[in-house]
């Protein structure tokens, strides 16, 4: 078997905490540059898929082969929702941004020019020593994504980064997500509630539903029948007997019709178009 | 004030030795303590260790081993001590209950020791004025022994902190992202609760309760209203703690007051101090 391109390939997945696994039957394989969202109902499994691959969920059946040397633990970079840093503790932005450095063996002289990357690829360039409680929550979350990226990683894995972020610092970041996919080739999988996100930026989408994952290019799995069916709500051009296979966001119909100033904002990051397919 | 307490120093220079050193060692295990803000946990694993003790007085007390040499050794009651407060650190730090917060659980441990402790020893003279003496804490008791333990105690600590000190502040800080990483979280967790409950075992017996707790907590709080990283609490508190042991030393010789307490009083004074420092600087 050849592994072309693909970095993460899962085969009759199972994964769980206990005797019943979350999600079964999952068979997915994510190929270098793609930009993954994971989308679904709360508790159908996509933090234990996300924690799976990074070895903190072992498989309960089935397997999952992750690319040692383009995906293993030290080219993955994690951006969680929010920074878990109790806030009554003392921090700059360059401590937090260093820590994302642990586990790999670097010099000082490396780890002064990963560090000064990152911060200027996130918009925080020559802040390095400011207060990190001083930040906006917008820039905030920047300086998580950036603690990732100074892994200089090939897999990047974000957990509902968009969560407590206002409509332009949310399209900031994921312009910039966006960005660093398109440029620099770095897969993405993010988890998001956000279905106008997801159509807007996403090459692929696993729709978690039901114990299991229905995963492919957005085109075929973000339809309005899919959604339909996982959400137990109408979504657009639905009809009684089960939905329309049309693409999400191709109808007039209320999930399509965003209330956001998409376009509008002044996406100080290069000003990208939203992007990302690959 | 500086003559008197050089003047003391031959009669007392291995108390005062022992009782700097434990600061610096408590001072730097505290740092993780109040980073975790478990502040409660260190009085609860003291209490803990007071009652490994009193088990250990009762039971050496026993007509069963009369004849028994080392049963009412200090050494063992310093290891009873020690094993008592790894179990709690262990216990209130690490363990999980469904429905259950750690604090249930420090709160659980603490009270539990507190009550058991004078109930084992209540119609024991002796017993009960060594929880007494415990509780009210000197370390005018200090020997030799003590210097050399906890002169290598601080050596173990600091270097293992200066080696590991980035997946350190990385588990303090961000547990999931140090997961992610591939930090092992729970065996560290593991560690520095028995690092925590050895510590303050070993400590309880030479300078009592108050002294313990408050080298644990008082300079860690101070440092973190005083750094603007969490690195740089691990230098900040042990020189905090180590600067009011001596101050507190050498002011307890002079007016002749009990040495634990007049440390711990400058610390409380340093926090306040710290506080207004923070507040001021916005």
């Amino acid at each position: 078997m050849t592994n072309g391109d693909v970095l993460i390939r899962a085969r009759d997945l199972a994964l769980g905490y206990g005797p019943d696994p979350v999600v079964r039957g999952v068979h997915l394989e994510i190929r270098a540059g793609e930009y993954w969202f994971l989308v679904g109902l709360n508790g159908t499994g996509k933090t234990t898929f996300v924690r799976s691959l990074f070895d903190l969920v072992p498989p309960a059946g089935g397997t999952l082969w992750i690319d040692p040397e383009r995906a293993g633990r030290e080219r993955v970079g994690f951006v969680p929702q929010r920074c878990a840093l109790n806030p009554s503790l003392p921090t700059t932005v360059r401590e937090l941004v260093v820590l994302g450095l642990v586990g790999l063996t670097l010099s000082t002289a490396e780890r002064k020019d990963r560090l000064a990357t990152a911060l200027a690829e996130v918009g925080l360039g020559g802040r390095e020593h400011h207060d990190y409680w001083s930040l906006s929550g917008g820039q905030r979350q920047r300086v998580l994504l950036a603690r990732a990226l100074v892994r200089r990683p090939n897999v990047l894995v974000l957990d509902e980064p968009e969560t407590g972020l206002d409509p332009a610092a949310e399209e900031r970041l994921l312009d910039l997500l966006a960005q660093i996919n398109r440029e620099r080739g770095v897969t993405l999988l993010s988890v998001s509630h956000d279905l106008e996100n997801v159509r807007r930026y996403a090459s692929h989408v696993a729709l978690f539903r039901d114990g299991t994952i229905h995963a492919g290019p957005v085109a075929e799995v973000l339809t309005h029948a899919n959604l339909e069916r996982t959400y137990g709500v109408p979504f657009g051009e639905s009809s009684p007997s089960g939905g329309s296979a049309k693409p999400f966001g191709e109808s007039s119909k209320p999930f399509g019709e965003s209330s956001k100033p998409f376009g509008e904002s002044s996406k100080p990051f290069g000003g990208s178009s939203p992007g990302g397919r690959s | 004030m500086i003559e008197s307490f050089l003047a003391s120093w031959a009669l007392f220079h291995n108390a005062y030795i022992a009782g700097w050193l434990i600061a610096v060692l408590l001072a730097l295990l505290g740092v993780v303590v109040v980073t975790r803000d478990q502040i409660f946990l260190g009085a609860a694993v003291s209490q803990a260790s007071v009652l490994g003790i009193a088990v250990a007085v009762c039971l050496g007390s026993l007509p069963a081993v009369a004849d028994c040499t080392w049963c009412n050794d200090d050494w063992t009651h310093t290891l009873a001590g020690g094993v008592f407060a790894i179990a709690g650190s262990l216990l209130a730090g690490t363990a999980t209950l469904r429905r259950e917060t750690h604090e249930s659980l420090t709160g659980w441990v603490f009270l539990t020791s507190s009550c058991f402790a004078v109930l084992l020893l209540a119609h024991s003279p002796h017993g009960m004025d060594e929880i007494n003496r415990l509780l009210a804490s000197t370390i005018i008791g200090a020997d030799f022994d003590d210097v050399v333990i906890f002169g290598v105690a601080v050596a173990v600590v600091a270097g293992v902190t200066a080696r590991l000190h980035a997946p350190l502040r990385l588990v303090l800080m961000d547990r999931e992202m140090a997961s992610a990483v591939g930090v092992p979280v729970a065996a560290w967790d593991r560690g520095l609760a028995i690092a925590l409950g050895a510590a303050i075992g070993l400590a309880i017996h030479v300078s009592g309760v108050v002294y313990s707790f408050g080298c644990l907590v008082m300079p860690a709080l101070v440092a973190k209203n005083l750094s603007r990283e969490v690195g740089q609490m691990f230098w900040v508190s042990p020189l905090v703690a180590l600067a009011a042991a001596v101050g507190g030393f050498v002011i307890a010789n002079d007016y002749d007051l009990p040495p634990a307490q007049a440390a711990v009083a400058l610390l409380c004074v340093a926090l306040l101090a710290a506080w207004m420092v923070r507040r001021y600087r916005g």
